[in-house]
């Protein structure tokens, strides 16, 4: 221990003049707060105070912590007009803070403007930030400190003994009876159970309120603003967004109206879906359910030239001349066809709902 | 250099001082803890400011969120619009929805409180995610903070929670398409699927009932989960005390930093007001959620380029890319949504969190560790952190396909097939390049205390010859100029003048299998055992 | 002459002077709520047809013809029957128009996409072209026309504003004489939003089809893209979009051009992508540097 090499930031204090710590002073802890000169950083005997370096009382001093610290230190301590100059550095930008501040209060008593308010409040807290930076790095003590974790990790044998013995004074008891134990178990668990019953009314009981739409027999086909449509009101190529009249506001029941036009030639249906869609002059119509068979997003984009209707959340593609079957993309079934007809007056409707469950799948669907 | 009257002012402090604390300390004995909290020392690290920078942004995030939440209306039901933003004008919407534009339009602040709110959720998981790469790569989870890491990770889920409930609060088409999709995982889990989603939902999508629950659950629930888990990893890391990179005068039983009190309280507070700073320019000046361009949200419509928040990005992504599988057998099925939204992520968080104890088994490490390591020490940790950032910033930028493709005029059936193999693929080669990477870093002498793997041979003043590092002493104070250590130091990062105690030792080379040591020890190729005065 | 200046020069530098600044706040709430206002509510709107974009005069239609001739017969045939290109004879003077105003057309590649691209007619071309598509089927001698370029109804004045409900429910009926920007925004949420996206920033269709963005589009342009349906958009014909929606959403698109932005720059306009990129990038890159500055290294 001859010569003491300094490290980053400490300058070597005096050497310590007061009473080399030991063992000795085991038991005299308590005078160490009662020593006036110790609690202070401007003292002498302040380096040697094991206790402001996580050392228990009666430790030996770590070799791993020098001795020699100065946490006292700050950077113009030695230096009265740097620390001045410093000072009124940070006092300068605290102004601007200051300022910001009043020029928040004006813009919100003028009506307000996010932009201004934005940068008014970015600016204010960024000089009041800074200066804080300043005033710990030039004016206040306290870097680069080097001290003991201590023993927090691990408590000592002693007390992991003990601690089995507090444990085991109520878990031994207990084991010994291992039926109250196994009741206990049981009535809990069913009790448990039972009081989580109210949680149920959260929500309906799941019946087919997922499968079912408002579609049924004869519903006419309305648009947005509640009109019903005719064949002739779709051009080829066209699209159109129709809901059930009896329920326009069903969420599963949207529903998407196409005119195939010059590709009506191209589309040739199953038998059993042969009477589903309706020929005009202008193109055959069909119809199919909105909602994607993947998570429930409204499949609105239609490629007139592939002929496909793609989901704008996860690009799930369907090609409408294979009855909408899933060509690209996470969906796993078509989507499902709504069977059209035209009524007396001639307008579009329903020939009955859909003969499948419309939207994502869930355990019970099939 | 007082005066009398300095010192005089200073005594007079220092009594005050003392009257004060002996007033707290007479009521709750507090004055052995004060003294060790004061004096508690913080290492400096500018990545251990991270975690600062997100509990920062989670205080503004509370701040602003109690001032959003005296003007939203948690209600879903139907009003007709009748204010100055004109596009609007007349169209029906829910009474959330309209709170929410009344708030950006006629409430003076309104708009750059909501921003502020906003900008503080993305950087804030911007900064919790950049923290669990730091403890992930610094090898900081390990013993004795597995525990912490468990609670990180279960904030980490939390807190993606709470954001994705929070902006589907306002209600409108862009968060209502995502509640949709999450509406369909959750009918998806097997079994309970669909009761569980009745359950929340208050029945079929979308239901009048989600919009009050949402809020009571982004407002009350999830917040006080989030401080009472952060309560308990802020004890934890206080009792533990935070770890420290490796370096001359460092040891596992020592901590070198600042002290709490003043320095780190100060520093600690000058970074919160930046933060406040830095979310408040982008809330004044980047339009964030512009919801009055979106519209109120109707089940049959949808935006092209629908996206989740940047954090759900990867949830998102997963869904785009998955291959159309769907389990349909017997009256039962498990439906496409499962596997990317629920398995997949059940899976990734899974080792995640079980992480710690694999990483034991992998390096056969069963001691505690204060000391962390630098992420080349550890090339197969590395590796597989590196490979999982490839994969999920693969499952990212699937959720964006439509936007890439629509940019740079790729179709997206082009883009996923590459992004599929990507997922796989992708994270395969990203961990073997960083493994090399680390093994190379290794060799070079750019390691910041380590000596180079196999030596450099210097000429001491006296004409000798010697390698460096290899006549290194532990425990040595007076290490400096003598025996090529002068040269030793010149070669180390110029942290600590290279003399230091000698007792912070470099980190544990790489070794796989052989079990690491605390660094109180030196370690090096033909290393002398260590001396002491 | 710099007498009569000076007054000026005074009341010039006056503006720019300290009494300014206290004003610069209401004067700019002021002069972005006129701005705004005159959109908003139409007082700068224009009427899409200012000139004629079709014309039956002869000589018009001939002029057009030799153009045509010359630089789309290759591919659409003489008389606009068609060959490697579709037929035209339908196609009215809506699509002439849409495609040679946004440079579409001529296509040098049949197979490419044709996307926008500067023009390659004359205004005066343009209008001799659409006069000869307006009149092919006379000149093929069939029944039946293609779509003409539909006229946009202009944006009810704020005047008007006490009349809300009326004119709201005379938008519904399909009998307004004006339209609102809400009306056109409710429109176009369900019919245009999922393949235009929600504020006209365009995205991706099947097969590589890109959708473009509709920042450039003029008046004319967004009312013929909705009654022909270009390459692979659908086409809305007056029983999907009467005329009253289809100038309803031509208005609102507009107004999307050149929205309200409160809240600051728009970055973009895509939404949560674009973001997430300036929240990591700039946000945490900021107060990373920050932490570096104020942080060790070590």
């Amino acid at each position: 221990m001859s010569t003491d090499q300094p490290t980053t930031g400490h300058r070597p204090g005096p050497e310590p003049a007061g009473p080399h710590y030991s063992e000795q002073d085991h038991g005299e802890q308590e005078q160490l707060f009662d020593l006036p000169p110790s609690t202070s950083p401007d003292s002498e005997s302040y380096h040697l105070d094991p206790t402001h370096f996580g050392i228990e009382p009666g430790e030996p001093w770590p070799e791993d912590v020098p001795r020699d610290q100065d946490d006292t230190w700050w950077r113009y301590r030695d230096d009265p007009a740097g620390a001045r100059k410093a000072e009124i550095k940070i006092a300068f930008m605290w102004i601007i803070t200051l300022l910001c501040g009043l020029g928040l209060a004006v813009i919100y008593v003028m009506g307000g403007d996010p932009q201004i308010e934005g940068g008014l409040l970015a600016l204010g807290f960024f000089c009041l930030g800074v200066g804080f930076v300043w005033w710990a790095r030039d004016l206040l003590p306290g870097h680069d400190v080097t001290a003991s974790r201590g023993h927090h990790s691990q408590s000592t044998e002693a007390y992991r003994t003990t601690v089995v013995a507090s444990l085991g004074r109520g878990l031994e008891p207990i084991a010994r009876r291992p039926f109250l134990g196994k009741a206990l178990g049981l009535v809990g668990g069913v009790f448990g159970v039972c009081i989580l019953f109210p949680l149920a009314s959260l929500g309906p009981r799941l019946h087919n309120g997922l499968a079912k739409t408002a579609w049924g027999r004869n519903t006419r086909l309305v648009d947005e603003n509640g009109r019903p449509v005719r064949p002739s009101d779709i051009d080829p190529n066209g699209i159109l967004t129709v809901f059930p009249q009896t329920n326009p506001g069903d969420p599963q029941g949207a529903t998407l109206l196409i005119n195939l036009g010059p590709a009506s030639n191209d589309y040739k249906p199953p038998l059993s879906r042969s009477t589903w869609k309706i020929d005009t002059p202008s193109g055959t119509i069909i119809a199919f359910s909105k909602i994607c068979t993947h998570a429930g997003c409204p499949v609105g984009l239609y490629n007139t030239i592939a002929h496909e209707l793609v989901c704008p959340c996860h690009q799930s593609t369907f090609n409408v001349l294979q009855d909408c079957k899933p060509v690209f993309g996470p969906a796993p079934r078509s989507l499902p066809q709504l069977a059209l007809a035209v009524d007396t007056d001639g307008y579009l409707v329903s020939q009955t709902g859909y003969d499948q469950p419309v939207g994502p799948g869930y355990w019970g669907r099939g | 250099m007082s005066t009398t009257a300095e010192r005089r002012a200073a005594d007079q402090r220092q009594k005050l001082e003392k009257a004060g604390l002996d007033f707290v300390d007479d009521r709750f004995g507090s004055s052995r803890w004060l003294q060790s909290a004061m004096d508690k020392i913080f290492p400096d690290h500018w990545s251990f400011m991270v975690g600062e920078i997100a509990m920062y942004s989670l205080i503004v995030l509370i701040i602003t969120g109690i001032y959003l939440a005296l003007f939203y209306v948690p209600s879903g039901a139907e009003v007709v619009y009748h204010g100055s933003y004109k596009p609007l004008d007349g169209q029906t919407m829910s009474e959330a929805y309209q709170s929410v534009i009344n708030l950006s339009f006629h409430v003076r602040a309104g708009l750059v409180m909501r921003q502020v709110h906003h900008w503080a959720a993305i950087v804030f998981l911007a900064a919790v995610c950049f923290h669990l790469c730091r403890i992930f790569f610094s090898g900081a989870f390990r013993r004795p903070r597995e525990i912490n890491w468990t609670i990180g990770l279960l904030l980490l889920i939390v807190v993606m929670l709470e954001g994705f409930s929070g902006y589907s609060l306002p209600d409108d088409l862009l968060s209502g398409t995502g509640l949709r999709v999450v509406y369909s995982i959750v009918e998806s889990i097997p079994v309970i699927g669909g009761w569980v989603a009745y359950d929340l939902w208050g029945g079929a999508f979308p239901g009048t009932t989600l919009i009050p629950r949402l809020f009571v659950v982004h407002e009350f629930l999830f917040p006080l989960v989030i401080v009472g888990l952060l309560t308990a990893h802020l004890a934890i890391l206080w009792r533990q005390k935070h770890t420290d990179f490796p370096a001359p005068g460092k040891t596992e039983t020592n901590i070198v930093g600042s002290r709490l009190w003043p320095q780190y309280a100060i520093k600690s507070g000058a970074l919160f007001m930046m933060v406040i700073a830095v979310l408040c320019l982008l809330a004044g000046f980047f339009q964030v959620n512009p919801i009055w361009i979106y519209g109120p949200y109707t089940p049959y419509n949808v935006s092209a380029g629908s996206q989740p928040d940047w954090y759900v990005g990867w949830l998102d992504g997963a869904l785009r890319i998955m291959p159309h599988w769907e389990f349909r057998s017997f009256g039962v099925e498990i439906p496409n949504p499962f596997f990317p939204g629920i398995l997949i992520p059940g899976v990734l968080f899974g080792i995640m969190f079980a992480w710690p104890f694999i990483d034991r088994k992998i390096y056969n490490d069963e001691g505690p560790h204060n000391l962390l390591n630098y992420p080349r020490d550890r090339p197969f940790r590395t590796a597989v952190g590196v490979a999982a950032l490839v994969f999920f910033s693969d499952l990212t930028m699937a959720s964006g396909t439509d936007l890439i493709g629509n940019n740079l005029h790729i179709s997206y059936e082009r883009l996923i097939d590459i992004l599929q193999y990507g997922a796989i693929i992708g994270p395969i080669v990203g961990g073997i390049i960083a493994y090399k990477v680390c093994v190379a870093l290794q060799r070079t002498s750019a390691h910041p205390i380590q000596k180079p793997i196999g030596g450099v041979i210097v000429r001491g003043a006296d004409g000798s010859y010697h390698t460096l590092g290899d006549t290194d002493h532990g425990g040595d104070h007076d290490g400096a100029a003598t025996n090529g250590h002068g040269a030793e130091d010149e070669h180390l990062d110029g942290e600590g003048d290279g003399a230091g105690n000698g007792h912070g030792r470099p980190a544990e080379e790489e070794t796989v299998g052989a079990g690491g040591t605390s660094g109180a020890s030196a370690h090096s190729a033909g290393s002398s055992p260590p001396t002491d005065d | 002459m710099s007498m009569h200046l000076a007054p000026v020069r005074r009341f010039l530098r006056s503006l720019v002077a300290g009494r300014r600044r206290l004003l610069a706040g209401p004067l700019a709430v002021v002069g972005v709520a006129v701005v705004a206002g005159s959109f908003l509510f139409g007082l700068g709107g224009t009427s899409s047809a200012t000139q004629p974009k079709v014309s039956t005069n002869k000589a018009t239609i001939t002029a057009g013809e030799n153009l045509y001739n010359a630089h789309c017969s290759s591919c659409h045939g003489i008389d606009g029957v068609g060959g490697r290109g579709p037929s035209l004879i339908f196609a009215g003077a809506a699509a002439s128009d849409f495609y040679l105003q946004t440079g579409r057309m001529p296509l040098n590649d049949p197979n490419d996409e044709p996307l926008r691209h500067h023009r390659w007619f004359s205004q005066h071309q343009i209008v001799a072209i659409n006069s000869y598509i307006a009149a092919l089927p006379k000149i093929n001698r069939v029944k039946g026309s293609g779509p003409g370029i539909p006229e946009i109804l202009p944006l009810c004045p704020a005047s008007e504003s006490h009349n809300n409900s009326q004119i709201a429910a005379q938008q519904a009926k399909g009998t307004a004489k004006c339209v609102t920007l809400s009306f056109g925004q409710h429109t176009f949420a369900l019919d245009c939003a999922q393949c235009h996206q929600i504020a006209g920033s365009g995205g991706m269709l099947s097969k590589g089809f890109v959708i473009p963005t509709l920042q450039n589009a003029s008046l004319d342009e967004l009312g013929e893209a909705m009654r022909i349906g270009p390459m692979p958009m659908p086409k809305f014909g007056t029983g999907q979009l009467n005329h009253v929606q289809l100038s309803a959403v031509a208005r609102y698109v507009k107004y999307l051009q050149q929205p309200a932005h409160p809240g600051g720059l728009r970055i973009s306009g895509f939404g949560p992508v674009a973001e997430g990129f300036v929240g990591i990038i700039l946000g945490l890159g900021l107060l990373v540097l920050v932490a570096r500055l104020m942080g060790t290294r070590g």
